[in-house]
C-alpha cells in the first residue's frame, strides 16, 4: 500500500515540476516533496516496523523516488534559466543596420602612392633609393648631362634659375651624375631617384612643379636589351600582366640611343580608344643608355663600364593608372579627390 | 618641321607609300609626325566664270550669278554674300552634293531670300586651307583664280596645288640638318631604300667678282657672297609658289621666293643684299657695333657689342643670321645684289634674338645648327634659279672666307661593340649595310671599323652614335628584353626614408590626410607662419608668376591655403599633413606640418569633438613613441609667437635649439578659417637622432594598486609640473600617473584649480602593502604642498 503511495507522490511531484513557471514555485515543490516533514520523508519512520529485508527495498524505493524528484527540479531550474536568460537577450536586440561606428584611414596623396609603387617594384629587383636636392647647380642639372651652356636642348626645358650658376632642377637626372662621381669610376650602380621637378610650364597636362622618377644602372655588360626587359617588368607589374611595351628612337643629350616608350594601352587593350588616341599605345617615359660622355664626365671609364638610364613621370603614370584628368588636382588637395584614394 | 609630301616628292620615290605609313616610319627613327595634314578638304568642286552679277533683289549685300561651269554641268544660278563677286571672274564653285572643310560642311540646293541657290562659290579657308596662311583679301572674299583657268576644270585642288598633304614633324636638337627638305628626303631613302634625286651643282660662267669680304669677329667662321646684276624682280613662276604654298609660305616675288625656297629645301638661311643700296663692294662681318639698326620689319634696335653685323664703311647691311637692315633690302627695282651664305655663331645668335626679341626663319635655323659644308653648293643652287628665273645676266665668282675645317669626322668602332650595346645579334654585313644607306663611308679591318660621316650629320661624333644609327634604321623592335646580368645588390631604402615612411604611414592610419603643395610661393606668403627658420628665401630670377617666385620657408602657410580651398568646397572639418623639402638660402631640410580644423569625424558623426590643442600634442607624443624618441629627448615648453595662440601653444625643443611648434594659431590670422590647430617640426632633426635599440623591461610579479587624488592647486601650475614631481619622488614604485579630471569653480577658489590624478604603484619585488605606500604618498603630498603650493581637496 505504501509503495503505491511513494509512486503517486513521485508522479504528483513531476507534475507540480512541470507546471512550476518560476524559481519560487519549484522552492514551494522542493519544500512541499522532499523537507523533512514531507509525506515522502515521514515514511522513513515506518522503517523500523519492516523485516530486514523489506527494509533494503522499501529504502532503496525512498531514496530513487527522492532522486527522481530532485533531478526533475533540476532540469525544470536549468530551463528557466535558460529561458530567462533568452528573455534577457531578446530584450536586448539592437537594430544592426544602424551606421558603424567609423575607424577612418586618412589618405595617402596619389604623389607618394606612385612613388611607392614604382619604388616597391624596383627596390625588389635591387635597386637603392636616393635622393638629390630640388635646388640644383647648373653643373649637375646641365653640363654634367651633355648639356653645355647654349646648347639648343635647354630649351627643350625651361627652367627656373636662382642665379646664373644655381637653379630649380628641371629634371631628377642630375642625381645620375652625383649617384656616379660618388661612385668613384667603379660599378655597378643600380638606382631609382624620385623626387619634384620644376618647368617654366603650366596648362592641364603640365605643371610648373611635377615629379619624376630617375633610374640608373651602370655595370660592365648592360644593353639596350637589358633596359628593355627592366621596363617590361616595371610595365606588367605597374599596368598589369598583358601589357606590352615597344620602343621608339628619340633623343635626350644624355643618352645615346635614346628612345621613348610605350606600353600598349590597358583601357582597350590596343584595339584603340580615346584614352590613347586610336593608337593603342600610350607614351609612358624617355629612357635610354648613358652616353659615353657622360660617362667620362662623371668618372667611369666607357671601355668597361655601360649603362642605361630612364626617367618616368609621376603624376602622368597617376593619371593614366587612375584615370585623373587634370595634372592641377594633385596640386589643390581637394579633399573630395584626396579621399577617394584611401586605399592606396 | 613642316614637309610637304609633293615637295619630298620631287626628291625621293615614295610611289605607293600612304601618308600614314610614311609618318610612321619616321616616327620610330626619331623624326616624330607630330600631325599628318591634308592642305585643303572639299570634294564636288569645278572652276566657273561669272557670267552675270545681279543685286539680289531683297538683300544689299548678297548678288546673285550666273555662272557658267563648263559643257557638262552648264550654266547654274548662284547666290553668293562675297563683295568681290564680279563679272568675268573665274571663281571655284562648290556644286550641290559637295563636302567642305574640315567640318564637312556639305553643300545642297537651297533658297536664298526666295532665290533659288545651286552651289557656292569658295574662298580657301572654305575648303580647309589654314586661315593663317591666306592673305587679308584671301580672307574678306572668293578666291580670285586667273583669267587663264580652264571653266569646268573638277579637278580643282590640284589645279590650286592644294592636293597636297603636310607632316608636321618634331625635330629634335640632335638633327637639325633635318629642318630641310633635301635631308628629309634623304632620310626617307633611307628609311624606305627609295631612290634619291637632289638637284646638281652645275658649271655657271661667272666674272670675277670685284666684292670683298673680311671677317674681323669670332662669332663668324665662314661668310660666302656671289654677286649677281642685271636682275628683273617679277612674279614666280607657279611651281615655286606652290612649293612655297606647300611649306606655309606666301609667296612675295622672285627673288625672295628664291632665298626661301633655298633655305626650305637645304637648310641654309641666305640674305641678299641690295648692292646699290649697300653702296659699297666691301663687306666687313664685325662684333664690334654699338648703335641703332633699323630692321627689315621696319622696327628699329639697340645693338650691342657682340651682335654679329655686316657692315661697311657707310652702313650695317644686316644683323648677322637674324635680319637685314631695311636700308640695302632688296625691293621692286632691285637690280644688282649680293647673296650671302655665312655660317654664324648659333650661341650668338641665340643671345642677340632672344635679348632683341628678334627671331625669323633665319635666326632658328642657326640657333638650332646648320651644315655648314655645303655653302658653295647652296650659293650655285641658288645663282642657277637666278639665271632660270629673275633673268640675271652676269654671274660673279663666290668670294669666300672660310675658317671652318671640312674634314669629314671619322669614327673608330666595332661591330661587336655596336650589338653589345644594343644586345642585339646584327651580322657584320647588316651593319655595314645599314649605316651606308645613310651615305656612312665604312671602311672595314675585321672586327674593327672606320665610319666616315658625311658633313651634313653634323649630330655623329663617336661609337655609340653609331649604334643610334643602326638601331634606328633597323628597328628597335629587333632588340631582344634581356634582365642586367650582374652581381647582386642590396635593395630598399635608407634608414632615415623607411622611418619617414612609417611617419608618414601612421598618420594616414589615424585618419590624417596627405597633401602636396607647390614649393614656390608668393612672398606674402613667405612672410607669416613661419617657425622653423629664419633664413631668408631663395628668389626664382624667371618666375612665371610672382603666385610663384620664391622658394617657400615653411608648409604652413600652404596648408592654410589648403584648408581654405576646401573650406570654400564644404569641407569644414580638416586633418592634413604635409612632408616635404624646404630650401633656404642656407640649408635645406625635410619638414613635417599638421593642420587640424573643425571637428574629429573619424569616429563618425555621432562620435565627433572638435579638435584642440591635445590633438596636435597627442599626434606628436604618437610620432616620438613611434620613433622610440625617450620624452628626456625634448623639451616642450610655452612659446612665445606672433603667429600663434599665446595660452595655447608650444615650442619643442632639443637643448634650446626649436626643433618645432605646435598649438592654435593666432586668432588674429585665422579669421576665415576658424579654430586651427598646427604642428610644424623639422622632421630630419628626430629621424637624425640616433636611438638605442629597445630592450625588454620586467613585468612585475605583483599586484598593482592605484589610489586617486584631488589636489587643489594655482591655475598657471601645470599639470607637466605636477606629474614631473610625483614620478621624481616615487622612484621606482610609481609606474604611472594620469590625470582624469581638471576642474574649476565652484567650491574652488578663483584663481585656483581641482586636479584629479591616479598614481598607479607596483613593486618589482613584492605585494605592496599600505604600510609600503603610505610613507611614500605622505612624501609626494608634501613635497607637492612645498613645491608647488599644492594641497589635497577635502
Amino acid at each position: 500500500m505504501k509503495e503505491k503511495r511513494i509512486l503517486q507522490i513521485v508522479s504528483e511531484a513531476k507534475q507540480a515540476i512541470a507546471n512550476a513557471d518560476n524559481l519560487d514555485k519549484l522552492n514551494d515543490i522542493r519544500n512541499l516533496y522532499l523537507s523533512k516533514k514531507s509525506e515522502l520523508m515521514s515514511f522513513m519512520s515506518h522503517m523500523k516496523e519492516l523485516s530486514k529485508d523489506e527494509k533494503a527495498a522499501f529504502g532503496q524505493l525512498i531514496n530513487t523516488s527522492k532522486n527522481d524528484i530532485n533531478s526533475a527540479l533540476e532540469a525544470k531550474k536549468e530551463d528557466l534559466a535558460k529561458k530567462a536568460l533568452e528573455e534577457k537577450l531578446e530584450k536586448e536586440k539592437i537594430d544592426i543596420t544602424l551606421t558603424p561606428r567609423n575607424y577612418l584611414r586618412g589618405s595617402k596623396h596619389l604623389f607618394t602612392t606612385i612613388v611607392d609603387e614604382i619604388s616597391d617594384i624596383f627596390t625588389s629587383m635591387g635597386y637603392q633609393i636616393v635622393e638629390g636636392p630640388e635646388k640644383e647647380t647648373d653643373h649637375f642639372n646641365f653640363e654634367l648631362l651633355n648639356v653645355p651652356k647654349d646648347h639648343p636642348a635647354r630649351d627643350m626645358q625651361d627652367t627656373f634659375f636662382i642665379d646664373d650658376n644655381n637653379l630649380l632642377r628641371s629634371q631628377t637626372s642630375p642625381v645620375q651624375a652625383r649617384v656616379m662621381l660618388a661612385k668613384h669610376g667603379v660599378g655597378p650602380i643600380k638606382i631609382i631617384s624620385p623626387g619634384k621637378v620644376y618647368r617654366r610650364d603650366d596648362d592641364a597636362t603640365h605643371s610648373h612643379q611635377f615629379g619624376q622618377i630617375e633610374g640608373l644602372v651602370i655595370d660592365k655588360n648592360i644593353s639596350l636589351g637589358d633596359l628593355l626587359g627592366t621596363l617590361e617588368l616595371f610595365a606588367k607589374k605597374m599596368f598589369g600582366e598583358k601589357r606590352k611595351i615597344r620602343m621608339r628612337s628619340s633623343y635626350f643629350p644624355f643618352t645615346e640611343p635614346s628612345v621613348e616608350v610605350d606600353i600598349s594601352c590597358f583601357e582597350c587593350g590596343g584595339k584603340g580608344c580615346s584614352l590613347c588616341k586610336g593608337t593603342g599605345w600610350i607614351e609612358i617615359l624617355g629612357a635610354g643608355m648613358v652616353h659615353p660622355h657622360v660617362l667620362e664626365m662623371c668618372g667611369f671609364d666607357t671601355k668597361v663600364y655601360q649603362g642605361f638610364a630612364f626617367g618616368i613621370g609621376i603624376e602622368r603614370t597617376a593619371m593614366l593608372k587612375f584615370g585623373v584628368d587634370d595634372i592641377r588636382r594633385f596640386y589643390t588637395n581637394d579633399l573630395r579627390f584626396l579621399k577617394q584614394f584611401d586605399k592606396e | 618641321m613642316r614637309a610637304s609630301l609633293n615637295l619630298l616628292k620631287k626628291y625621293v620615290d615614295l610611289s605607293n607609300l600612304t601618308p600614314e605609313e610614311i609618318a610612321d616610319k619616321l616616327t620610330f627613327a626619331q623624326l616624330e609626325v607630330e600631325e599628318i595634314r591634308p592642305l585643303a578638304k572639299a570634294d564636288h568642286l569645278i572652276i566657273g566664270e561669272i557670267l552675270e552679277c545681279e543685286k539680289h533683289p531683297d538683300s544689299d549685300h548678297l548678288h546673285v550669278l550666273k555662272v557658267d561651269l563648263g559643257p557638262k554641268y552648264g550654266i547654274k544660278q548662284i547666290v553668293c554674300g562675297a563683295p568681290n563677286a564680279r563679272t568675268g571672274l573665274k571663281v571655284i564653285v562648290a556644286m550641290v552634293g559637295a563636302h567642305l572643310g574640315f567640318d564637312n560642311v556639305e553643300i545642297k540646293q537651297s533658297k536664298i531670300r526666295n532665290v533659288e541657290s545651286n552651289g557656292m562659290c569658295c574662298a580657301l579657308y572654305e575648303i580647309g586651307v589654314d586661315k593663317a596662311e591666306l592673305t587679308p583679301a584671301q580672307l574678306s572674299g572668293i578666291e580670285e583664280l586667273p583669267s587663264d583657268a580652264v571653266v569646268g576644270n573638277e579637278n580643282v585642288l590640284e589645279y590650286l596645288g592644294l592636293d597636297d598633304v603636310i607632316l608636321d614633324i618634331n625635330v629634335l636638337a640632335n638633327r637639325p640638318d633635318c629642318l630641310s627638305i633635301f635631308a628629309l628626303a634623304k632620310e626617307l631613302g633611307a628609311l624606305f631604300q627609295r631612290k634619291v634625286v637632289l638637284p646638281e651643282m652645275k658649271e655657271i660662267l661667272t666674272d670675277k667678282s670685284d666684292l670683298t669680304v673680311k671677317i674681323s669677329t669670332d662669332e663668324c667662321q665662314q661668310f660666302a657672297l656671289t654677286e649677281v646684276k642685271g636682275l628683273t624682280v617679277k612674279e614666280s613662276p607657279l611651281w615655286l609658289k606652290r612649293a612655297l604654298q606647300g611649306q606655309g609660305i606666301r609667296s612675295i616675288n622672285n627673288i625672295v621666293d628664291i632665298g626661301n625656297f633655298i633655305m626650305v629645301t637645304t637648310g641654309q638661311p641666305l640674305h641678299m643684299y641690295d648692292l646699290d643700296l649697300f653702296g659699297s663692294k666691301n663687306f666687313e662681318v664685325s662684333s664690334d657695333y654699338e648703335g641703332p639698326f633699323t630692321a627689315l620689319d621696319g622696327k628699329t634696335y639697340q645693338l650691342q657689342k657682340g651682335d654679329i653685323v655686316i657692315k661697311n664703311d657707310k652702313m650695317i647691311g644686316c644683323l648677322g643670321g637674324v635680319m637685314g637692315s631695311e636700308s640695302c633690302a632688296v625691293n621692286s627695282n632691285t637690280k644688282n645684289i649680293a647673296v650671302e651664305a655665312a655660317y654664324f655663331n648659333g650661341v650668338n645668335v641665340r643671345r642677340t634674338s632672344k635679348r632683341l626679341g628678334l627671331a625669323s626663319d633665319s635666326s632658328a635655323h642657326f640657333i638650332k645648327g646648320i651644315n655648314p659644308h655645303q655653302t658653295e653648293y647652296v650659293l650655285n643652287l641658288t645663282v642657277q634659279l637666278l639665271k632660270d628665273l629673275a633673268d640675271a645676266k652676269i654671274v660673279c665668282a663666290m668670294v669666300n672666307e672660310d675658317h671652318l675645317s671640312h674634314d669629314k669626322t671619322k669614327i673608330a668602332c666595332t661591330y661587336s661593340y655596336i650589338n653589345g650595346r644594343l644586345g642585339t645579334d646584327f651580322t657584320k654585313e647588316e651593319i655595314k649595310n645599314t649605316l651606308e644607306r645613310l651615305e656612312i663611308e665604312v671602311i672595314d679591318d675585321g672586327d674593327k671599323f672606320t665610319a666616315v660621316v658625311p658633313s651634313y650629320r653634323i649630330d655623329l661624333h663617336c661609337d655609340a652614335d653609331l649604334s643610334e644609327e643602326v638601331i634606328r634604321l633597323l628597328g628597335l623592335d629587333k632588340v631582344k628584353a634581356t634582365l642586367p646580368s650582374m652581381e647582386t645588390t642590396l635593395g630598399g631604402l635608407d634608414e632615415k626614408k623607411v622611418l619617414l615612411k612609417r611617419i608618414r604611414e601612421h598618420l594616414i592610419a589615424v585618419s590624417l590626410h596627405e597633401v602636396m603643395t607647390y614649393t614656390l610661393v608668393s612672398p606674402e606668403e613667405n612672410k607669416q607662419l613661419v617657425f622653423l627658420n629664419e633664413d631668408a628665401e631663395i628668389k626664382v630670377m624667371n618666375p612665371m608668376t610672382s603666385d610663384h617666385s620664391v622658394m617657400r620657408r615653411g608648409l604652413i602657410p600652404s596648408l592654410i591655403n589648403v584648408l581654405k580651398y576646401n573650406i570654400a568646397h564644404q569641407n569644414e572639418n580638416l586633418a592634413i599633413f604635409e612632408i616635404s623639402e624646404i630650401t633656404t638660402d642656407k640649408q635645406s631640410y625635410n619638414e613635417l606640418a599638421i593642420a587640424l580644423r573643425g571637428e574629429d569625424y573619424s569616429r563618425g558623426k555621432m562620435a565627433t569633438r572638435k579638435y584642440d590643442f591635445y590633438d596636435v600634442s597627442g599626434l606628436f607624443q604618437s610620432m616620438m613613441s613611434l620613433l622610440s624618441i625617450d620624452e628626456n629627448r625634448y623639451k616642450i615648453n610655452l612659446i612665445k609667437s606672433p603667429y600663434l595662440h599665446p595660452g595655447r601653444s608650444a615650442g619643442i625643443y632639443f637643448g634650446n635649439t626649436l626643433v618645432g611648434v605646435m598649438g592654435e594659431i593666432h586668432p588674429s590670422l585665422s579669421e576665415d578659417i576658424g579654430e586651427t590647430y598646427i604642428l610644424d617640426i623639422n622632421l630630419d632633426k628626430f629621424l637624425e637622432l640616433k636611438t638605442s635599440v629597445k630592450k625588454m623591461e620586467k613585468i612585475s610579479r605583483y599586484p598593482a594598486i592605484s589610489r586617486d587624488y584631488a589636489f587643489v592647486l594655482k591655475t598657471d601650475i601645470s599639470a607637466g609640473e605636477v606629474v614631473k614631481l610625483i614620478k621624481k619622488e616615487g622612484k621606482t614604485l610609481v609606474k604611472n600617473v594620469e590625470i582624469f579630471d581638471v576642474y574649476q569653480g565652484e567650491h574652488i577658489e578663483e584663481g585656483f584649480k581641482s586636479l584629479a590624478l591616479s598614481i598607479t604603484y607596483q613593486s618589482l619585488d613584492k605585494t605592496l602593502s599600505d604600510s609600503d605606500i603610505d610613507p611614500l604618498e605622505n612624501t609626494i603630498i608634501s613635497v607637492l604642498n612645498k613645491k608647488l603650493g599644492a594641497y589635497l581637496r577635502s
